[in-house]
């Protein structure tokens, strides 16, 4: 190598690359024949046909280059006969991150589709790994990591914020079936099971907790959430950072042993399971002695115990299951999520192909956390789009926050009109619950009422979307202020100083995360709880590159009714708590 | 037969057959050198289904099985080529030491008919790969002078091989000396070339076959296609 010519942080990828690589990565990348037989496994060439930079070959080719140059023989003799290459400036270091962040989801479609069983995908995490070491990575890794690494979960989400969360759903779910047993219990020893969830569930789908706690309820399990070390997701699987998925991987397992847990159920998700139920132990250097099982396991063996009792005609809607590549390709989990969906829905459609050979959901392998390559996600997103269509289901059920967000995203880019739900919420809405006490039904005070006397801005572009998220607030009691611009919105939350707003982020002019940063400067609005609204989830990282609060509360289009009211009641519950 | 004939039958063939086992035997302890990856999670997956044990063989069974993998289903001519390529090699280099020591098996213009059409049709495949490496824009792409080298040396030896086979002098020499001195290079070649991608198989099918089948993906399963 010579040092006087090649940069710092290209000397050390080079060097950690040397550290990195074991025999399967080395047998990886010495064994490619270059047949190409790879190439149509893979949803980004299939969706840019022509271009062969998306090629796995392709892409692989250019860290196999370096392993070339550097630690195989012929390449080190005659390096262009194989064209090995070595990496000498930022630039190049730069490029090559443009390819294993934004040109593969690490998804392992190709892995299984080559005839001499070269794992890409886990080579392509290695390089990622190496990239993160010296600093070289996308704008959102950085981010996230930070998170994870400081605040001990994926989403920045505070302790205050997670357990007030959970005692509000507790105590909701107490009340609405009038039974003290009804609860979350939160830090309680020697339980059977601690469940754990992804951060986004707290922040904007905590129906995904309280359908858990209900099924968990129904089930009479001895359950409780660790009120620290809860978070089951690990960016360390998609930075390829070793020493993050170690540290937050040993986090939860602590945790478990702490509380003296017995099992760890993990929420659906699918690179949470991945990395907590299979690759934490090899990241942590530890030997986990409780069991770990994925909440989809969880929920089937209650079925199939008689613990809890469902109705399958209570979801009739045609449903289609789509496989995360973490949770099918990497952990076999694909017959227990099909087999309880069949429990609980009456309109199953498989989906092709399916299982292990599934397409990914294009958002992952941290995708969703990369949006300066958004454009090439939502292109290469085509070919789920083509195929999520193909079933003729309304509702695409998957077992991953992840795909969650990639699928919803890809739906409203291709207008596919799909509704994205998880398992666990379609066996809660299956459930069959016998009540506990008989509550004599008098005047129950209405819903409508729920907001009663709340004052609430709505701020967005779209007169559509004003007003249908509008009618469902006044519905409610809301007394609603209708703002179509930054200016507007200011304005109006000045004169009339609401109780909370929903700020759109992409408007024409003033942008939204303009608005929230002049609202929370000025005196007089800075402590008014805002709701962020957004079609494009991965804007929601600029809200938080600002140095001001962050605010209370998101929220993805599209929009749903419940969703829209368990957030605003859920914020304004918090805020004026506080 | 002349002692230039005869030197590169035994002789020539046996330093080749030596400097291969060598350097492929220091090719293997600079590959073992590397640590092998473990694993310390308890097994996923349906239990029962897939075992490690399991997931070996169906991973080193892998390229005997066309409807595993999508891509040789659904690129089954091209995998057709892929079986008569190789068998075109265990036939090539089988005459390699089929004419040097047991010439009376080729008295049999059986095998002489099924080796011609073994190496005869590999050639015609080299030819066809030839052109698909330099015309379909993928291949090219990821190609390197070592690919093309390999691919001409493998499809000219096929040529040779065909000739060779019937192992008569009748017409002179030149094609067994052509054929034994390619095999010569052939072995001492490969080990610093992609052809030495069958010593690695074994490897890097063992630990994908380890790893997919304690966690539970091989074998791998599908539905079968219905109209929903
Ligand atoms: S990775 Fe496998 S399938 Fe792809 S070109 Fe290389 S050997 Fe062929
Ligand atoms: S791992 Fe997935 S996204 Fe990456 S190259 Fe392979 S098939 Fe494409």
């Amino acid at each position: 190598m010579n040092n006087n010519v090649r940069s710092y942080k290209a000397q050390k990828v080079l060097e950690r690359m040397g550290k990195k690589l074991n025999r399967q990565m080395v047998g990886s990348l010495a064994a490619c024949v270059h047949c190409g037989m790879c190439t149509d496994a893979c949803h980004y060439v299939l969706a840019n046909p022509g271009d062969v930079t998306y090629a796995p070959a392709y892409k692989a080719d250019k860290i196999r280059k370096l392993f070339k140059r550097h630690f195989d023989w012929t390449g080190r003799v005659i390096p262009w006969w194989v064209s090995a290459k070595s990496v000498y400036t930022d630039d190049e270091l730069e490029e090559l991150k443009d390819t294993v962040f934004g040109k593969c989801t690490n998804c392992r479609r190709c892995s299984i589709n080559c005839p001499m069983g070269v794992d890409y995908a886990t080579f392509n995490r290695m390089a990622r790994g190496l990239l993160v070491s010296v600093g070289v990575m996308p704008e959102g890794v950085a981010v996230v990591s930070k998170d994870q690494w400081e605040i001990g979960n994926q989403m920045g989400v505070l302790k205050e914020d997670y357990v007030d969360t959970l005692e509000w759903l507790s105590e909701e779910m107490e009340a609405e079936h009038s039974d003290p047993k009804a609860t979350i219990p939160i830090d309680k020893m020697d339980a059977d099971i601690v469940y754990s969830i992804n951060p986004r569930e707290v922040k904007y789908d905590p129906r995904t907790i309280s359908d858990a706690a209900l099924i968990f309820y129904a089930a009479g399990e001895d359950w409780t959430m660790p009120s620290e070390g809860w978070d089951m997701t690990n960016f360390g699987l998609f930075s390829g950072d070793d020493d993050l998925g170690g540290a937050v991987a040993k986090r939860l397992y602590d945790k478990v042993t702490e509380l003296r847990g017995k099992t760890l159920v993990i929420s659906e998700c699918g690179h949470g399971y991945r990395s907590t139920r299979c690759e934490g132990p090899n990241w942590a250097k530890m030997n986990v002695d409780f069991v770990m099982e994925s909440s989809v396991d969880t929920m089937l063996r209650y079925i199939k115990e008689g613990r809890i009792k469902v109705d399958k005609s209570k979801n009739t809607t045609p449903v289609t299951f789509h496989d995360s590549c973490n949770n099918a390709r990497s952990c076999g989990l694909t017959e227990e999520p099909r087999e309880l969906l069949n429990l609980v829905c009456s309109d199953f459609r498989e989906m092709y192909p399916n299982r292990a050979e599934n397409y990914c959901c294009t958002g992952g392998g941290g995708a969703m956390s990369m949006s300066e390559y958004t454009p090439q996600r939502l292109k290469s997103a085509k070919i789920k789009a083509d195929q999520l269509k193909a079933t003729g289901a309304e509702i695409v059920v998957t077992s991953c926050h992840n795909c969650v967000d990639g699928l919803a995203d890809l739906i409203k880019h291709y207008k596919l009109g799909m509704q994205v739900t998880q398992l666990v919420n379609l066996v809660a809405n299956a459930l069959v619950i016998e009540k506990k006490v008989a509550v004599p039904v008098g005047e129950v005070p209405a819903e409508a009422e729920a907001l009663a006397g709340r004052k609430i801005l709505v701020i967005d572009d779209e007169p559509d979307i004003v007003t249908f998220i509008s009618a469902i607030l006044e519905d409610n009691g809301a007394t609603v202020f209708k703002a179509y611009s930054g200016d507007e919105a200011i304005a109006i939350a000045q004169k009339e100083k609401p109780d909370m707003m929903t700020l759109d982020i992409s408007m024409p002019g003033k942008s939204g995360i303009e608005v929230f940063e002049e609202l929370r400067s000025l005196d007089d609005l800075k402590s008014i709880p805002v709701c962020i609204i957004t079609g494009k989830p991965e804007l929601r990282k600029l809200i938080y590159d600002r140095q001001v609060l962050p605010p209370e509360g998101y929220l993805d289009k599209p929009i749903t009714e419940e969703g829209l009211l368990v957030n605003v009641r859920k914020i304004l519950e918090l805020v004026h708590e506080k | 037969m002349s002692d230039l004939l005869h030197f590169s039958e035994h002789i020539l063939q046996e330093v080749a057959l030596v400097f291969m086992a060598i350097v492929y035997t220091l090719r293997l302890t600079w590959l073992l050198r590397f640590k092998a990856g473990g694993d310390r999670q308890a097994p996923t997956g349906t239990a029962g289904y897939t075992t490690p044990r399991r997931g070996i063989i169906y991973s080193w069974l892998n390229i005997a099985s066309p409807w595993a993998m999508e891509s040789t289903r659904t690129q089954f001519f091209f995998y057709i080529q892929f079986v008569l390529f190789h068998l075109g090699v265990v036939s090539a280099i089988g005459l390699s030491f089929v004419i040097p020591y047991a010439p009376s098996l080729l008295e049999s213009s059986l095998l002489v008919l099924i080796l011609q059409i073994s190496v005869g049709a590999a050639f015609a495949i080299g030819v066809g790969r030839m052109i698909r490496r330099i015309f379909a824009k993928y291949i090219r792409a990821i190609s390197t002078p070592d690919d093309y080298f390999s691919l001409l040396l493998l499809t000219v030896w096929f040529g040779f091989a065909f000739f060779a086979v019937p192992n008569s002098t009748v017409n002179g020499e030149w094609h067994l000396l052509t054929y034994f001195f390619l095999t010569a290079f052939f072995l001492m070649y490969v080990p610093f070339s992609k052809i030495s991608h069958y010593l690695y198989y074994p490897f890097t099918r063992y630990y994908l076959g380890r790893t997919m089948g304690h966690r539970g993906v091989y074998p791998i399963r599908r539905a079968p296609r219905t109209q929903n």
